[in-house]
């Protein structure tokens, strides 16, 4: 298994944004989480990439370390990479910056070397350059690499924002509604490069989303929370029957017809 | 011209070499009087304040005011173990950098809690604890300031006049501007900015916020250090309480934000224009600080990144219409 | 665009190469650098550009117009430092006058031995400005060595020996209250009932004025700035410390806010200073009707002290015959300023140079005046206390 969580709780106030959720994922899979607004996927996210430390009783392993209340930086340096909701660009720096800083745990050289300005280094930073420019024409985003991150159009930062979290060589790679506010054409291509990617990088992926078509098309499984609890965990197609997912999303029973109106498939 | 480029790109230190031969010609040259030599360090000391400033504030986005603090500390450590040990600037400097920059952990520290105003308030009382400390110590000669700090030997030559301490102050400004260099070009200068535009989505990518914070502080504080050091030991030698004040602060400030703040060059533009500007509108004295406060607020309303990012927009721009142009052919 | 560009260019930098040849021209230089942030900073500077313009008017010295240049310190170092290193060399002016606050006229010296130029005090106080031994430095004001015996020996012998010092930070002030101890353990072997250093910019001084009280001195010495002395007069009644004990301030007292806006609590202050307002003598009458109509204050000894330095810096530089070697220039005018003996103008005594470079010879003023508020406000009175004349020698 590649990331475990056993009774993973969070609670802000009495409201319990995580209950007791034990979650398992191996290697090499695509997995959807879904839910309604409030269900607490994000904070999920949050409590697993360390930016929340979770509630006394609870476990998280990732690559066989236990990651439990470890610092965001120390999950990110083990090989787990997320994007955000609010994308987090780095606004003022430039595009190839914004994907080289991806890359920061996998630089080589030591601080010593770079106070004293050794030859090495460049040449090491000009590699790595390389690298990430391969990165950027890969996502498409080569022409830009000297621009600022703030002069991209809405597409192109979810692409950045990727591109970003794939610079540093993750394991796994969490996504917090990628495909949010795209346009269809822009989603195909997103899942389009999201798959090249994966095959390319041999990611293993957990993809929050609101559209349900990307999660019903692409994920290979899929989890479903409500109120912090899981609900339901299977194929797409299984999560597609769940009594309990279609009340937890409509709040009653549906036939055939209408379910496939609303999820739109 | 480009392989001259490609070669510099390869070894950095060449610039600085040719950028020291340079130097050292110019005055013999250029200059027509020992006060622009004066003016020259004056400037050079500006630089290695401002370049630590633009460390800590212009690529790692920490707002710190209390900065001239920790160049009243070089400048004590300095003074106090001149005055006290007799010792000449090639022991008081290492020492000054190495004592400034324990100080910067301590103006780090509250960075980790607080931001924006709230940590530049923290670092204003800081700053301005460091100078009353100073002021109200017999030990550091309090308002009386310490007096004829000595000036450097080399080769049996004492560089005691303004014209002399020229290469003095110029090479240590160079060997700074050089590690800033170093330091912002690698990957740690990146891991700055990153800290800087969004601390969560840095941890994300791996980054120690906290260490970088600190680094960017005791780094900062060790340019202020040297700075102060090299202010100390220029003739006459003396320091006073009076020049690390609020004023002495915003006028750092202003530099790094004239000249660009988180642009690699921008302390350093910005510490030669502001400090000859200020030199030549010295007879204006009437209306000196009114320039000096109109300056600031139009750079920040019309060019919000200083000089420096005015430059690199104009090169980033044309580079970019080039590559379009050569697509749609 | 272009065009216009290229003639505005040529126009500046022609422009600029002619102010450079009129300032060229062998005119007499003097150079200016103090503290000129204050209101009253300012009216200094006025009165000395007014000084020379007067001078030039009526046809300069020996014919010779005067280029005067004023530069503001703001009461730092490292500016007085830069000033005096630019007048001295890119100036390249014949004489240097500055500056106000000890801490910047004192590495001044070194700058200006080395230069060779001529520097005359018209503010600082501080002893140690002189001691370093100089042969360019000239001051006008006296020195703070003489300002503590005076100012010991009237509160010892008239006043009272148990004494309670409150002083601020700033240089000036804090050499009055610590020479002023010194002393008074030196000659009558007593300590201070209580001594205490305030906060910079403090405002509030009511709780070492308790304290103060609850010592119960004869005097206390309140040692400030001018805001400072202000506050600290006021809340001293305000504690309620009885009129009885007498109120000593340093020579800051002079300046006319005092007085106006202490109101009553001014009465009965005593300090010393070289010049008194209430002097009677019609020179000092003519001088304090001129202030007060053409820069609107009455002249404390600040004022006086710079039309001193002026009236006996004229006649100095008629004496010099101005060669055009600079070096040799500034030398003589040095020699000539260092000739000046028994210079008697608005001070309280007379003022002699000579030409060692020791206290002795350069502390100018040896005749510091005690005088006492009689009435405080607007319309404030003064009354001389009593005069001595120093040996040269003497505080050293």
């Amino acid at each position: 298994m590649l990331l475990k969580t056993k009774k993973l709780m969070k609670a802000f106030g009495g409201l319990k944004a995580i209950n007791k959720v034990d979650f398992e994922l191996p290697k090499n899979e695509i997995r959807g989480i879904i839910g309604p607004n409030g269900s607490g996927k994000s904070t999920f996210f949050n409590l697993v990439s360390g930016v929340y430390d979770a509630d006394p009783g609870s476990y998280i392993e990732f690559d066989g370390h236990d990651i439990t209340n470890e610092p965001p930086h120390k999950v990110g340096e083990l090989g787990l990479a997320r994007t955000f909701q609010l994308l987090r660009l780095y606004q003022d720096m430039s595009v190839i910056n914004n994907v080289m800083s991806g890359y920061h745990t996998l630089v080589p050289y030591k601080f010593i070397d770079a106070v004293i300005g050794r030859k090495k280094i460049w040449d090491q930073e000009k590699v790595i350059k390389e690298e990430m420019m391969e990165l950027l024409s890969f996502v498409g985003l080569a022409d830009y690499a000297e621009m600022n991150a703030s002069e991209l159009s809405g597409g192109q930062r979810r692409l950045l924002v990727l591109a970003r979290a794939i610079a540093g060589k993750p394991k796994l790679l969490m996504l917090d509604e990628p495909a949010a506010g795209l346009s269809p054409v822009n989603v195909d291509n997103l899942m389009k490069i999201l798959m090249r990617l994966k095959e390319k990088y041999g990611l293993t992926l957990i993809i929050i989303e609101h559209i349900l078509k990307v999660v019903m098309d692409t994920c290979s499984k899929v989890t479903v929370l409500d109120h912090g609890e899981k609900i339901a965990e299977g194929t797409p197609s299984q999560i597609k029957d769940d009594n309990a997912v279609i009340e937890a999303y409509l709040g009653k029973k549906m036939d055939d017809e209408e379910m496939r109106k609303a999820l739109d498939v | 011209m480009e392989k001259f480029k490609e070669i510099i790109r390869q070894y950095p230190f060449l610039g600085f070499i040719i950028a020291f031969f340079i130097l050292m010609a110019i005055p013999s040259i250029f200059f027509t009087d020992l006060y622009q030599s004066h003016l020259s360090s004056l400037i050079f000391i500006n630089i290695i304040v401002a370049a630590g400033l633009n460390i800590v504030k212009g690529y790692c986005g920490q707002v710190t005011v209390g900065h001239v603090g920790l160049y009243a500390v070089g400048s004590y450590t300095a003074g106090c173990m001149f005055m006290y040990l007799g010792a000449s600037l090639w022991i008081t400097l290492p020492v000054a950098i190495l004592v400034t920059g324990l100080f910067g952990v301590a103006f780090a520290i509250p960075s980790f809690r607080l931001e924006g105003p709230y940590l530049a308030l923290a670092t204003l009382g800081g700053g301005e604890a460091i100078r009353l400390f100073i002021e109200n110590g017999e030990f550091f000669g309090s308002t009386y300031g310490i007096s004829s700090i000595s000036q450097p030997e080399l080769f049996g030559i004492t560089f005691d006049t303004p014209d002399k301490y020229y290469y003095i102050s110029m090479p240590i400004m160079l060997i700074a501007i050089y590690f800033s260099f170093s330091v912002l070009r690698s990957s740690i200068g990146r891991a700055f900015m990153a800290v800087r535009e969004d601390p969560i989505s840095a941890a994300a990518s791996g980054i120690n916020v906290k260490k970088h914070k600190m680094l960017a502080f005791i780094l900062s504080a060790m340019f202020a250090g040297a700075a102060g050091a090299v202010y100390a030991h220029l003739p006459p030698g003396y320091i006073h309480p009076n020049n690390y004040t609020v004023i002495e602060m915003v006028t750092f400030l202003a530099m790094v934000v004239f000249g660009g703040l988180g642009h690699i060059w921008g302390g350093i533009i910005g510490a030669v224009i502001i400090t000859i500007v200020y030199d030549l509108t010295r007879p204006l004295y009437e209306y000196q600080l009114f320039i000096f406060g109109l300056t600031i607020v139009l750079t920040i309303l019309f060019m919000p990144k200083g000089i420096g990012g005015f430059i690199d927009k104009y090169f980033i721009d044309r580079r970019f219409k080039k590559k379009q142009g050569v697509a749609s052919k | 665009m272009k065009k216009v560009k290229v003639i505005f260019s040529s126009l500046v930098f022609t422009a600029s190469l002619l102010m450079s040849t009129i300032a060229q021209a062998d005119n007499i230089k003097i150079g200016v650098s103090f503290r000129m942030l204050s209101d009253v900073g300012y009216k200094h500077g006025m009165l000395i550009e007014d000084t020379v313009k007067m001078w030039n008017s009526q046809g300069g010295i020996n014919g010779k117009k005067i280029d005067l240049t004023l530069y503001n310190d703001e009461c730092k170092s490292e500016k007085g430092v830069a000033n005096a290193t630019k007048l001295a060399y890119q100036d390249k002016v014949h004489v240097i006058i500055g500056s106000s606050c000890s801490s910047v006229t004192l590495p001044m010296v070194p700058v200006i031995t080395k230069a060779g130029v001529p520097q005359i005090i018209p503010h600082s106080t501080s002893s140690k400005i002189t001691m370093t031994g100089s042969e360019y430095i000239f001051r006008v004001p006296v020195s703070s060595r003489f300002y503590k015996i005076v100012q010991g020996k009237f509160t010892a012998e008239q006043q009272g020996k148990k004494i309670a010092y409150i002083y601020v930070p700033d240089q000036a002030s804090m050499v009055f209250a610590k020479e002023m101890i010194k002393y008074m353990k030196d000659e009558y072997g007593v300590d201070p009932v209580y001594q205490v250093q305030a906060g910079e910019k403090e405002t509030d001084f009511r709780s070492y004025l308790m304290k103060a009280k609850a010592a119960n001195p004869d005097v206390i010495v309140l040692s400030g700035l001018v805001d400072e002395t202000v506050r600290m007069l006021v809340q001293s009644y305000e504690v309620g410390i009885p009129k009885s004990v007498h109120r000593v301030a340093n020579s800051v007292a002079s300046k006319v806010e005092v007085p106006t806006n202490a109101g009553k609590a001014a009465v009965g202050v005593v300090y010393s200073a070289a010049f008194a307002a209430s002097d009677t003598r019609p020179i000092a009458k003519k001088f304090v009707k001129m202030v007060k109509s053409k820069y609107g204050v009455t002249p404390g000894h600040d004022f006086s002290q710079m039309q001193d330095l002026l009236d006996m810096l004229k006649p100095a530089l008629e004496q010099v015959n101005f060669t055009g070697n600079l070096a040799a220039d500034r030398n003589a005018v040095r020699d000539s300023i260092a000739g000046i003996r028994n210079f008697t103008g608005l001070a309280s005594g007379p003022i002699s140079f000579c030409a060692a470079g020791s206290p002795e010879c350069r502390d100018g003023n040896k005749t510091p005046v005690m005088i006492k508020y009689t009435r405080g406000g607007k319309n404030w009175k003064t009354a001389v206390a009593g005069t001595v004349t120093f040996k040269p020698s003497e505080g050293l």
